[in-house]
């Protein structure tokens, strides 16, 4: 069943590893807005006939918003589209905006599920990476959200940051055990250009952790996780049985969803054909196309029937349960364990791969190796 | 009808590198309105793109100006824009004969250097008639005193009444046309003579053939007559000839001191040889001009396709390079990790480096080069010999007697601080100390043998570091001298991999070895298993390197619906895959056989 995206754009300070849209600077917001609900309301005919099945505000930061506005978003959103009725509805937050105010907010208007960015639970290791907030900030969090009536809680932590040390990292984890968060997301640091992190890093200023040792923190850390509960469920993905993150493993099972705001992105099958198209990056843009009620939409694409069933790959092999043979064959008629028996076998003689009725799988080896796996299977 | 031959003056313009040759043939065009000034593109005479990018000149070009005299009689100035490299001497060579005199250009900041010094030398051995002109006047820095003196004292050529110009900014550029119309000798020869005719260059046209750039010494050739090449034999009809405006202009004929094109749908450029004479089949000159050589390319290297489906592209692309230019060689070759591809002869390192670019740029092709060899003369047990210009074809120790190392004799210039230096430098390359000259106070001319292999590598930049750019250099080819060289073979996880092969000097090469396994560390990537790098001589493991095994590979963050930047990143990294050489279980980037030369 389809989900849907909001990108907020907006961040009180900007990460030093962050390459997603969003701006420090405020004073556009009453004006991305206006703008969000005449794109929600333009919206709303076109996806008629789709249920809803999770809602997901991202960022940015949606807790850093003026008092209200997310809870009128909210509304708008359920007036336009036919949200199911037990539907997983997640907002992103960021400790030190996540109060009271803004968690009641949040949970009243129908809000379920909290993804707080912890990221670390070593102060000197946020400092060093920009973050506005502290370990302290995080626990007071949690405990707000828990009061307020939050029980599904994510937090996300990362690996291989400047300065972080295998035990820092594994403490971290370890906060999160004892706190009970049924959901955890540990990524490696991913270093994208154009970021400031990138910049000091190229330049010499700050160093990251060797990719051994960033190798060695994750292999404890996901032990760790495994050992205390934790389903590896995804790649950098750990849930408690029954809390895995069911807008992502829609994006995973490469089903529909749309994005909305700020360069958000959207794929959905229009008139029998797998679409991807996104929204502006430019603010300007999206603002003013709105204001003259045009969708602000970019790189329209009909994505041809191979690459779709690439991608159903991709993101397929990214969940521990693997790509599952039966809903491929539903969706092209065709057994990938068939299409794609060479690339198979050459990962099943390395040990990178199982095959079963059900499904094909990758194994610890082949997650590690993920990409080269893809690649086999691309170059068929 | 011809033109006066005694208002003919034919000159070329010398000069060292950047001292401003180009520029002053520019301003030359424009003051005789050869070139109208809107129509001026900076360094006219440079045509390719490589020319004007480096500010070298690679091909001989000509032009003809007219000029109105002080005297008040007008001439016709020809002027033969030459290569300004070592790799191309000979070709300058050639070019210097087809001309009278040489306006010697001499940087007014910088003062004498190598090539400056090569180039009178050679123009002298032509007898030329030598114009000293000082430029780079309107500089701050500029020393005219003192380069007025240094022509005088080092080149011995009165210059206190040289023009003293800024080629740049356009001044005095007159006086250097009064000093070619007075000093240069007009051209002597018989126009009714048989037909003698140097070529100093060639050019391929697309739709002509190949054109050669004559000068006229003796008699006069016309479309319609029958030429023969006397060096090769060859015998072709003239289909058109004609001058440079500096486009080409047909004529009606070309005589005796004139300087021009002939065209005679002549295939490629090989069959019109620099250095050749051209004269009448019906009536030929007895004997031909004197000077010509076979250029034998004196430095090698495989030149692979990046992607091996390219193959036949570069085999078009390398016939199509040597239509305009015969001195590459090439033939092809197979090497276990590069898979098919070509071994190319070449001038020197330059001319081997501006092919490689118009390879790819031109042609628009992906090349893999290995690093580059000069022929070794290896003498066998067996008393035969065997001229080897592949290390990898090197035969076992076991069968050779000797290996001999073609030698040069290297001049260098430069302040009397850097010597020390310098001479460093010279030992480490395994140069033997010829002579140390003091020219003058503040400039020092070393001489010193070396081999080759030396000085193909990364002799210069280690000069122009050493010397904070102030030393020059310039080499003339010497003979083989024997040598107690070794054969450098690198292991990639226990595979031998040929393309990285090398012949060095025994007691260097424990340091390559390991300088190169090292540089291999850097530049293999992390694979999924451990990988040694050994280098070995014979049987023998001399350095060893490991690189070690990823241990993940995977995109830690894939949600949010940007599945089309994830599909990209994939594909990039396919893409890197292919560019990827496998060495046995392997994969080498295409880059690191290059790697080898950049070494220190």
């Amino acid at each position: 069943m389809p989900g849907l995206y909001v990108h907020i754009p907006f961040c009180k300070k900007k990460c030093a590893y962050c390459d997603f849209i969003s701006f420090p600077d405020y004073s556009a917001e009453d004006l991305y807005f206006v703008a969000l609900i005449k794109e929600i309301r333009q919206y709303a005919p076109l996806m008629r006939d789709r249920v809803f099945d999770t809602v997901f505000l991202g960022g940015g930061t949606p807790t850093s918003l003026k008092p209200g506005r997310l809870a009128a978003m909210i509304s708008e959103l359920k007036k336009a589209f036919t949200i199911k009725e037990n539907a997983e509805i997640t907002s992103e937050a960021n400790p030190e905006s996540a109060d009271e105010e803004k968690l009641n907010e949040l949970f009243s208007a129908g809000v379920n599920r909290l993804s707080l960015g912890l990221q670390s639970a070593d102060d000197k290791v946020l400092k060093g990476i920009g973050r506005i907030h502290t370990k302290e900030d995080f626990l007071r969090a949690i405990d707000t959200a828990r009061r307020v009536g939050f029980t599904n809680i994510n937090a996300d932590v990362m690996h291989g940051l400047p300065g972080e040390t295998e035990e820092s990292y594994l403490d971290t984890l370890k906060l999160l055990f004892s706190l009970n968060i049924p959901h955890i997301s540990s990524y490696a640091l991913i270093l994208e250009e154009h970021t400031p992190l990138y910049e000091s890093v190229k330049s010499g200023k700050i160093s990251l952790p060797d990719p051994d040792a960033v190798a060695d923190m994750e292999d404890a850390g996901f032990d760790l996780l495994e050992n205390n509960g934790y389903n590896r469920y995804e790649v950098s993905n750990f849930a408690l049985p029954g809390f895995e993150c069911r807008h992502n493993l829609n994006y995973w099972n490469n089903g529909e969803y749309l994005g909305l705001g700020l360069n958000s992105h959207s794929a959905l099958r229009i008139r029998g054909e797998w679409t991807r198209f996104n929204n502006t990056e430019n603010l300007k843009e999206y603002i003013g196309e709105l204001g003259e009620d045009k969708l602000p939409v970019r790189n329209t694409r009909a994505i041809p029937r191979d690459e779709e069933m690439f991608e159903t790959v991709m993101l397929g092999l990214r969940k521990t349960e693997g790509l599952s043979r039966q809903a491929f064959i539903e969706r092209f008629s065709e057994d990938p364990a068939v299409k794609y028996a060479p690339a198979i076998s050459e990962l099943e003689l390395d040990g990178m791969m199982t095959v079963s009725d059900d499904a094909l799988k990758l194994t610890r080896r082949g997650m590690d190796f993920q990409n080269e796996a893809l690649i086999k299977f691309m170059d068929q | 009808m011809a033109f006066p031959k005694e208002l003919i003056r034919n000159f070329c313009i010398i000069a060292h590198i950047d001292h401003g040759k180009s520029t002053l043939a520019d301003r030359l065009m424009e003051l005789t309105e050869t070139v109208a000034e809107r129509d001026m593109e900076e360094q006219l005479l440079d045509s390719m793109d490589i020319e004007r990018e480096r500010g070298i000149t690679i091909k001989s070009t000509a032009v003809r100006m007219f000029y109105k005299a002080r005297d008040g009689k007008t001439y016709m100035l020809n002027l033969i824009d030459t290569p300004g490299h070592v790799d191309f001497t000979y070709e300058v060579s050639r070019a210097l004969a087809a001309c009278e005199g040489a306006v010697l250009v001499v940087d007014a900041t910088q003062g004498i250097e190598a090539q400056t010094l090569a180039n009178v030398y050679l123009a002298l051995d032509n007898d030329l008639e030598i114009i000293p002109v000082v430029n780079k006047i309107d500089l701050v820095s500029a020393d005219i005193e003192n380069t007025v003196r240094e022509i005088e004292d080092i080149i011995g050529l009165p210059a206190e009444d040289a023009p003293k110009i800024s080629a740049k900014t356009g001044l005095n550029i007159a006086d250097v046309l009064e000093k070619i119309v007075s000093d240069v000798p007009a051209p002597k020869g018989d126009a009714d003579a048989p037909l003698k005719a140097l070529i100093f260059d060639s050019l391929y046209d697309n739709y002509m053939g190949a054109l050669s750039y004559v000068r006229i010494v003796d008699g006069t050739v016309k479309p319609g007559d029958r030429i023969r090449f006397m060096h090769s034999g060859n015998e072709f009809d003239v289909t058109e000839v004609g001058v440079f405006n500096p486009a080409r202009l047909p004529v009606r004929e070309l005589t005796a001191g004139e300087v021009g094109y002939i065209s005679a749908s002549i295939k490629s450029v090989a069959e019109t040889k620099v250095g050749d004479t051209i004269t009448l089949a019906d009536n030929p000159a007895k004997e031909p001009l004197h000077g010509y050589k076979q250029a034998n390319p004196m430095v090698f290297c495989g030149i692979y396709p990046a992607d091996g489906a390219d193959y036949e592209a570069l085999k078009e692309a390398l016939d199509k390079l040597i239509l305009n230019d015969a001195s590459i060689s090439y033939e092809p070759e197979t090497s276990q990790a590069l898979g098919y591809g070509f071994r190319c002869g070449f001038l020197g390192l330059l001319h081997m480096e501006i092919a490689e670019e118009r390879l790819e740029r031109e042609f628009d092709l992906d090349l893999v080069t290995t690093a580059p060899s000069v022929i070794y003369r290896v003498v066998m047990l067996d008393g035969s010999v065997k001229m080897i210009d592949n290390p990898s074809n090197l035969p076992s120790p076991m069968e050779i007697m000797r290996m001999e190392e073609p030698t040069v004799t290297a001049h260098i210039m430069t302040p009397p601080e850097f010597v020390g230096s310098i001479m460093e430098l010279c030992q480490d390359k395994r140069g033997f100390f010829v002579d140390m000259t003091y020219i003058e106070e503040s400039r020092v001319k070393l001489t010193y043998k070396m081999p080759l292999n030396e000085i193909i590598f990364d002799f210069f930049d280690g000069l122009k570091s050493r010397s904070r750019g102030y030393a020059s250099f310039d080499y003339e080819l010497g003979e083989y001298m024997e040598s107690d060289l070794v054969k450098l073979d690198f292991l990639l996880n226990g595979e031998m991999c040929d393309a990285l092969s090398t012949v060095v000097h025994r007691d260097k090469a424990y340091a390559k070895g390991r300088a190169v396994a090292e540089k291999l560390k850097e530049v293999i990537p992390r694979q999924q298993f451990e990988i040694p790098i050994q280098a070995a001589i014979g049987g023998k493991i001399i350095a060893r390197e490991t690189v070690k095994a990823v241990r993940k590979d995977v995109l830690a963050k894939c949600y949010g619906g940007d599945i089309t930047r994830k599909k990209k990143l994939l594909e990039k990294q396919k893409e890197g895959k292919k560019r990827m050489r496998q060495v046995g279980t392997v994969a080498v980037p295409s880059d690191a056989f290059m790697s080898v030369l950049r070494i220190n």
